[in-house]
């Protein structure tokens, strides 16, 4: 019984003590906090409990010491001012303040040292916050949907800056209205900062707060800036929903109506021009296609005059002409599709066709002849066999086509101008194979020249320009009917002999031709006589015969002896080696053997530089 | 108020506190050859000096984190320091008060009376046992730094005070043998004391010198 009345005694005392103890204990002031917010004075703060322990603390007081110079003197002096910083503050004023010196203070009660703290001032800097914060709108990005604006504010009143006493630094912060996290930025020493990105259609807050540089604690925050963006998302689409009829309806009567004078004031054959400008036509400067038309060969002598070394030879007996097989009593032949797969036998009919150049609209169309070209001179697959077989008949074809068509001088406005032209593609004659064409050659050529004799007339209807749509492995050209070539002319008063270089005819505006096509036409050098003759005029214009070989090769009169007797594949077109003008176009002759298949193959197109690889 | 040159300032001190970088040479074709002006010359000094006090501050702190932290030794080693006997104005008014050449003479004297302290500590650090890289590295830069702080201070003074004798009286540091003292504790205690009077001093260059430029480059209208 004594044990446990002494254990409920030793209990009670105990927390009895506890209880004292805690009190006495949360009574006793503590530094909260000092503070100077410029550098100039400072104040210190502690608690004060109300005190109704056992204990009397007495009245507070706070001493302070600091060193000064080189001794700690410990003499304690009591705070100045106990009033100006409020209650339970200690506030020592600019006389009272020294930065470089460390202060120490205590609070007593009663006599007794409640509480001590040592610190110099650069620690307990906290500035004041900033003032004056406003903001500017810098721009609006282009959805209209975010904005950037420009924060700007001052520093606080107190602290000195423009004496450099105090330096500062700031932090910003930011957020929409109904977040909780604020936003921070890094700390910088301007006074404005750009905050970018910003929903226009949210509202922000913002706000500022200051330290000292390198000491010290951030201050307090400024008053919140409230940013409200301006919503122009709205503007623009009310802008945009507004269509503006009236301007739609006055330009459009306007533009109605000078359609209308268009129409009125103009012909409908211009409009149709306009809209559907013709292909450039291939021409000789100063040559007028009516003339030829009108079929007055002097004119049109004296006129390529003008153009050097031209000889107005029409009617001279050169191989060209020899070579040409009139097919005169078909009218319609042109019309039945390709001449040379009439020419061919039916099994034929394929195999030459690709070759030459897909030669696009340009040349044809400005023939008007559409239907004349509707051979294949695709070449992408050339027979070597078939193909030489097909060209003296393709040629023969096409020679009859071009150049002594009368029958279609109705159907093309252009005129056959040449018949020689013809003649080159014809020499294929010696090709040996079984046709009936390139047995005619020889005959052909008789005819083509008793054809051209007779039909002196029909010179003038042949076309200007002719497109060579075959090559004969002799070299000899067989040109399209009714096309339009003014070097057809000269081609078909160039000799036969001429003729034996292969014509490797590129067309004219695309500088496109078939790998194939070059390259068969290189070795094949028909027994073409090399005239002297260059025509660089042909150059510069649009002819359905390439320029590229027009070159100076007058030095061409080896291949021109060189019989074709090879297997080789006469294209369609051929490059043009030498224009003898009047006498006709030596063409160049490829000095490869039959190209790869892959090279025949690929016969489509063929750059100019690749033209140039093939041609030695 | 920001100054103009408070950009170059900003840049510069960009870089600095890049602990690694430190600024050029201000003059390398020689001091009678510059022609750099005084404006720029103040922000160079004071880009310096914020640059050394900031070294200092790190130092100190790491030095207390890593040794003395928590052992009182702030209440202990509140001693003096050996430029305490220079009359360094204490607060603004003093600062105020003071004229500019003696101004700029007393900067100069802190800072020649810190070239020995500064040299001693590096040796005395890098020959610790477990020498603290940090606190070394940091220690030779501000050794680095304060000379070229030097050079340009007296390029100042040379430029703002031509006819200023060459006055060569600073404070002596004889805290020597007390940085090598058995004693661990004393030991540790004269480095507390050395560190803190540095980041002091540092700290009143780089104060001091702000108040001039504002004072002489901007005529108080920083």
């Amino acid at each position: 019984m004594d044990l446990w009345q002494l254990l409920l005694t030793l209990a009670l005392a105990g927390s009895s003590d506890a209880f004292s103890g805690s009190e006495d204990s949360s009574k006793e002031p503590k530094f909260t906090k000092c503070r100077s917010p410029e550098r100039e004075t400072f104040s210190c703060h502690w608690t004060d409990e109300v005190h109704h322990g056992t204990k009397n603390l007495g009245p507070i007081q706070l001493f302070y010491t600091r060193r000064n110079t080189q001794e700690w003197t410990q003499e304690w002096k009591e705070c100045p001012d106990y009033v100006s910083a409020g209650e339970n503050s200690c506030y020592f004023n600019s006389s009272f303040t020294s930065i470089w010196i460390p202060y120490c203070i205590k609070l007593t009660s009663n006599g007794g040292t409640v509480d001590e703290k040592c610190f110099s001032v650069d620690e307990i800097v906290q500035p004041d916050p900033p003032i004056a914060l406003n903001w500017t709108l810098l721009n609006v990005s282009l959805t209209g949907i975010h904005a950037d604006i420009q924060v700007r504010w001052e520093a606080p009143r107190n602290a000195d800056i423009q004496k450099g006493w105090m330096v500062l630094e700031y932090e910003l912060q930011y957020k929409e209205v109904n977040e909780t996290k604020w936003k921070m930025m890094d700390p910088i020493l301007s006074t404005s900062v750009p905050v970018y990105s910003l929903k226009v259609d949210k509202e922000y807050e913002v706000r500022v707060r200051s330290k000292q540089r390198n000491s010290g604690n951030y201050g307090e925050f400024s008053e919140v800036l409230y940013v409200t963006l301006p919503q122009m998302n709205q503007f623009t689409c009310e802008e945009d929903f507004y269509f503006p009829w009236l301007l739609i309806i006055i330009f459009g009567i306007f533009g109605l109506t000078v359609m209308l004078f268009v129409f009125l004031f103009s012909k409908q054959q211009r409009i149709k021009m306009l809209i559907l400008p013709p292909v450039p036509v291939p021409k000789i400067k100063g040559i007028d296609p009516d003339l030829l038309k009108e079929g007055k060969l002097e004119e049109v002598n004296t006129i390529l005059a003008i153009h050097d070394s031209y000889k107005p030879e029409f009617h001279s007996d050169d191989s060209w002409v020899e070579f040409i097989e009139l097919d005169i009593d078909e009218p319609d032949e042109k019309t039945e599709g390709s001449d040379t797969d009439r020419l061919l036998s039916s099994d034929h009919e394929k195999s030459h066709s690709n070759l030459g150049v897909k030669d696009g609209d340009s040349g044809r169309t400005s023939c008007c002849e559409p239907d004349i070209l509707e051979t294949d001179f695709n070449a992408n697959d050339i027979h070597e066999g078939t193909s030489e077989v097909a060209q003296p008949q393709r040629l023969k074809g096409e020679a009859d086509l071009l150049c002594l068509d009368q029958k279609n001088q109705n159907n093309s406005p252009y005129h056959d101008v040449c018949p020689a032209t013809q003649q080159p593609s014809v020499i294929q004659a010696e090709k040996n194979k079984p046709q009936p064409l390139p047995t005619e050659g020889a005959e052909s050529t008789h005819q083509a020249a008793h054809i051209q004799l007779s039909n002196p007339s029909s010179l003038a209807n042949i076309d200007f320009y002719a497109q060579v749509s075959d090559i004969t492995p002799a070299g000899s050209v067989v040109l399209s009917p009714g096309q339009k070539n003014k070097a057809g002319m000269s081609q078909c008063d160039m000799h036969p002999e001429m003729v034996s270089l292969c014509q490797e005819n590129f067309l004219m505006d695309n500088a496109y031709f078939c790998e194939a096509d070059a390259k068969k036409c290189i070795p094949v050098a028909p027994h073409i006589k090399v005239e002297s003759h260059i025509q660089p005029s042909f150059n510069q214009e649009d002819i359905y015969i390439t320029t590229e070989s027009l070159t100076t090769a007058a030095g061409r009169p080896g291949t021109a002896e060189h019989v074709p007797g090879s297997e080789m594949p006469v294209p369609d077109y051929t490059s043009i080696h030498i224009v003898q003008s009047p006498q006709g176009l030596i063409l160049n002759a490829t000095a490869l053997p039959l190209p790869d298949k892959e090279f025949l193959s690929s016969c489509g197109y063929v750059s100019t530089d690749q033209l140039n690889k093939i041609m030695p | 108020r920001v100054a103009p040159g408070s950009l170059l300032l900003l840049l510069v001190s960009n870089l600095l506190l890049c602990h690694s970088v430190a600024p050029l040479p201000i003059c390398p074709g020689g001091a009678a050859r510059c022609q750099v002006t005084l404006g720029d010359l103040f922000d160079r000094a004071v880009v310096l000096s914020h640059y050394i006090h900031n070294l200092s501050s790190e130092m100190f702190s790491e030095f207390d984190k890593r040794y003395t932290h928590g052992r009182g030794f702030i209440t202990k080693a509140i001693n003096s320091c050996h430029t305490s006997s220079l009359a360094t104005p204490e607060d603004k008014e003093q600062a105020q008060q003071i004229n500019q050449k003696d101004f700029l003479s007393l900067i100069v004297s802190i800072l020649r009376s810190w070239n020995e302290p500064l040299y001693h500590l590096v040796t005395e650090v890098r020959g610790m046992q477990e020498a603290p890289e940090a606190i070394l590295s940091k220690a030779v830069e501000i050794e680095e730094q304060t000379k070229r702080l030097l050079e340009g201070m007296e390029l100042i003074v040379s430029q703002v005070h031509p006819e200023t004798k060459e006055n060569e009286i600073y404070p002596v540091w004889s805290g020597l043998p007390s940085l090598q003292m058995a004693d661990e504790e004393s030991r540790l205690s004269a480095y507390y004391n050395l560190l803190h009077c540095l980041r002091r001093d540092s700290h009143k260059i780089d104060n001091y010198l702000k108040l001039l430029k504002c004072r002489i480059i901007h005529n108080n209208n920083c």
